[in-house]
């Protein structure tokens, strides 16, 4: 029993899962962000619940409370959900490249807490080591 | 939506009858262009009769080693089947529905990993 | 010159780097109680550790991607969080067992306290982690820790009946007195003791620290092709030690004193004086890498910013991730548990998470997509399955061994 093939689309063919889902999202610099932890969808009329009869497009990068959910179940309420817009996407490989800096995102704000809180009052947090 | 609504969820026929389990989504760059690249268009559902766990692209890719693993892997997933997204009659968080006359491709990636140099950066 | 000498710096710090509390000890107790006779298990170990650290080193160094990225990224978030609580669980204790072997060892060199060393020890080793170059750190505690070496020495100081001692490593069999299950059980700590996951994540995140590249493969691979099996004959040289001085006379070891009676019966004070050192070295040198790793594995798996070539403010959750492990480990020893008890069940619990670990390596090590021409040959990929088959079954084994034979009593 051999399906036949699919029509060859002429774009870059992504699995989500295979692809994108639980890679690491670096910054501009290299600097790790976050994991893609799941993706936002809508109809092309922004529509939030698309079916098949209007095409639909990956709108967001989301992280953050949403892992949780993929590990234990249920959904976050969408006011919930940490979005990096695919407009900021550079780049897909084996990680996820953003064109920004990590810091301007709201994604990472637990690591800006915990640098300016904790970290980075600690004696010798903010200078190089060695 | 989230992607996360759809992976999983049990899919069904026109008729009602269970078909099996989405395992993965395929996406192609070709959506609007949104920044620098285009926006990924929800393509088609990956559907495995079986289980409802992906397991690791065994059977979507081109990998054959280790020849056991890849084996075994390929063989949980038989019967894995593609379908477009304009076949999906209804989403809902949790459950999908085909609609009538839709039909089966298959499952494998256009092109080999080893012939994807877009995604050779790392050599 | 500085080439040869870079190799040899590699080799001797893989060499000093491979023994921990958990090598020591069960290496130790299993000599004591069963002489050579489970010898072969610390060649399978090294083997196996051997094979899939080169293969994590080899992913990390070609894809830029550490071990727990890509447990993450193949397994998914609930296969990966299950690896991720494991793992990080048997890390924490390990790290407790470590911090507690720096303070028993200190405690045999200055006859003060544990529990007043626990918390100095915890400090420099957080002053460590906080503020040192990587490389600093895993060369210094690495040649120090060769200091371990006095142990092969004792063996041949002690003069044993050297017909006896191969015909326990080569003809092994159970001695009376010991049953079976104890036997497996005992083969199943010494497999997990060589083989722990951490000294994995620990390998490929270090080969992201320093920045490896396809370049430095050769060199990463002749660190633990010969570094690893030296390590494997100075493991094997610490149950000949106890074999030697215990086995006869029906002692089973269990306190760090009992450990080094042989090293200081064969060679005096000065012996005992370098072996003391080295313990230190070797423990501290694990504390180090299991801070670090609990760190490593969660900042990997939630795609956190991590490492220490960064400013620590510019990896904050990676760092206040190891500062709140080395707190519960101190505050795990303050109430007075032996370290060594901490050590035996870690290394059984190493030995079961094994799987969870090792099969995402193999996976990826065989993706061209990460590797492009360095994917996994034929060879090693035959050794690579027979090793998954035998760690599943280890790790499928332990619990009921554990059970049946009361973690080994």
């Amino acid at each position: 029993m051999s399906l036949p093939p699919d029509e060859h689309p002429p774009g870059l063919v992504l699995d989500a899962r295979l692809h994108l889902l639980d890679r690491q999202v670096l910054d501009v610099d290299g600097v790790p962000v976050c994991t893609v932890d799941d993706l936002e969808v809508h109809g092309v009329d922004g529509s939030d619940l698309p079916d098949g009869s209007q095409t639909a497009v990956v709108t967001s990068l989301l992280s953050g409370a949403v892992l949780a959910t993929r590990v234990f179940g249920g959904r976050p309420p969408s006011s919930r959900l940490h979005r990096i817009r695919w407009t900021h996407v550079a780049d897909v490989g084996t990680t996820v490249a953003l064109g920004v800096h990590g810091d301007s995102l709201d994604v990472t704000w637990t690591e800006r807490w915990i640098r300016d809180r904790v970290i980075g009052r600690l004696p010798g947090g903010r200078h190089d080591p060695g | 939506m989230i992607l996360g609504d759809v992976l999983d969820a049990p899919v069904r026929g026109p008729a009602d009858e269970p078909l099996g389990y989405v395992v993965d989504v395929r996406l192609v760059l070709d959506g609007p262009l949104d920044g620098t690249l285009a926006a990924p268009r929800l393509h088609g559902l990956l559907v495995s009769p079986r289980t409802g766990t992906s397991f690791l692209g065994y059977e979507r890719t081109g990998v054959r080693s280790p020849a056991l693993l890849a084996r075994w892997l390929r063989w949980r997933h038989r019967g894995t089947f593609l379908v477009n997204w304009s076949d999906v009659e209804a989403v809902a968080p949790g459950a999908v529905r085909l609609r009538e006359g839709y039909r089966r491709y298959s499952p494998d990636l256009p092109g080999r990993p080893s012939q994807r140099p877009d995604l050779h950066r790392a050599t | 010159m500085k080439k040869l000498l870079g190799v040899a710096l590699g080799i001797l710090t893989a060499i000093g780097g491979f023994l921990d509390i958990g090598d020591l000890v069960t290496n130790a107790v299993v000599g004591s109680r069963f002489g050579l006779s489970l010898a072969w298990v610390v060649v399978v170990g090294v083997i196996g550790i051997c094979l899939f650290a080169s293969m994590s080193g080899r992913v990390a160094a070609v894809s830029g991607r550490a071990t727990f990225e890509i447990i993450r990224e193949r397994l998914g978030p609930r296969a990966a969080g299950a690896n991720l609580t494991a793992s990080f669980l048997i890390n924490l204790l390990t790290l407790t067992a470590e911090v507690g072997g720096i303070a028993l060892a200190l405690q045999l060199a200055s006859s003060v306290e544990p529990r007043l060393w626990i918390p100095v020890a915890a400090f420099a080793l957080w002053l460590v982690v906080w503020r040192t170059k990587f490389s600093t750190m895993e060369n210094v505690t690495g040649l120090v820790g060769l200091t371990l070496v006095v142990f092969a020495v004792a063996v041949f100081l002690l003069g044993p009946d050297w017909s006896e001692l191969a015909d326990q490593a080569f003809s092994p069999t159970v001695p009376a007195g010991e049953g079976h299950a104890v036997y497996w059980y005992y083969a199943i700590a010494l497999f997990g003791a060589a083989m722990t996951p951490y000294e994995v994540f620990f390998f490929s995140s270090g080969a992201v620290e320093e920045k490896w590249t396809v370049k430095d493969l050769a060199q990463s691979r002749l660190n633990v092709l010969v570094g690893f099996p030296f390590g494997g004959v100075l493991s094997v040289a610490i149950a000949a030690c106890a074999a030697i001085v215990f086995l006869p006379a029906g002692i089973e070891v269990s306190s760090l004193s009992q450990i080094v009676l042989p090293v200081a019966l064969a060679g005096g004070k000065l012996a005992l004086a370098v072996v003391i050192v080295g313990i230190v070295a070797a423990t501290f040198g694990a504390a180090l890498e299991t801070s670090l790793s609990s760190g490593y594995t969660l900042a990997q798996f939630m795609g956190w910013s991590w490492g220490k070539f960064r400013r620590p403010a510019q990896a904050a959750r990676f760092h206040l991730t190891m500062i709140v492990c080395i707190l519960v480990a101190v505050g795990v020893l303050m109430t007075s548990v032996d370290p060594i008890k901490i050590t035996e069940f870690s290394v059984v619990f190493s030995a079961i998470a094994l799987p969870l670990t090792y099969l995402p390596i193999l996976i990826v090590a065989n993706d061209p997509e990460y590797m492009g021409k360095h994917v996994n040959g034929r060879v090693t990929n035959a050794l690579a399955l027979v090793y998954l088959v035998i760690i599943v079954t280890a790790s499928v084994a332990a619990i009921p061994l554990m059970i049946a034979t009361g973690a080994g009593s």
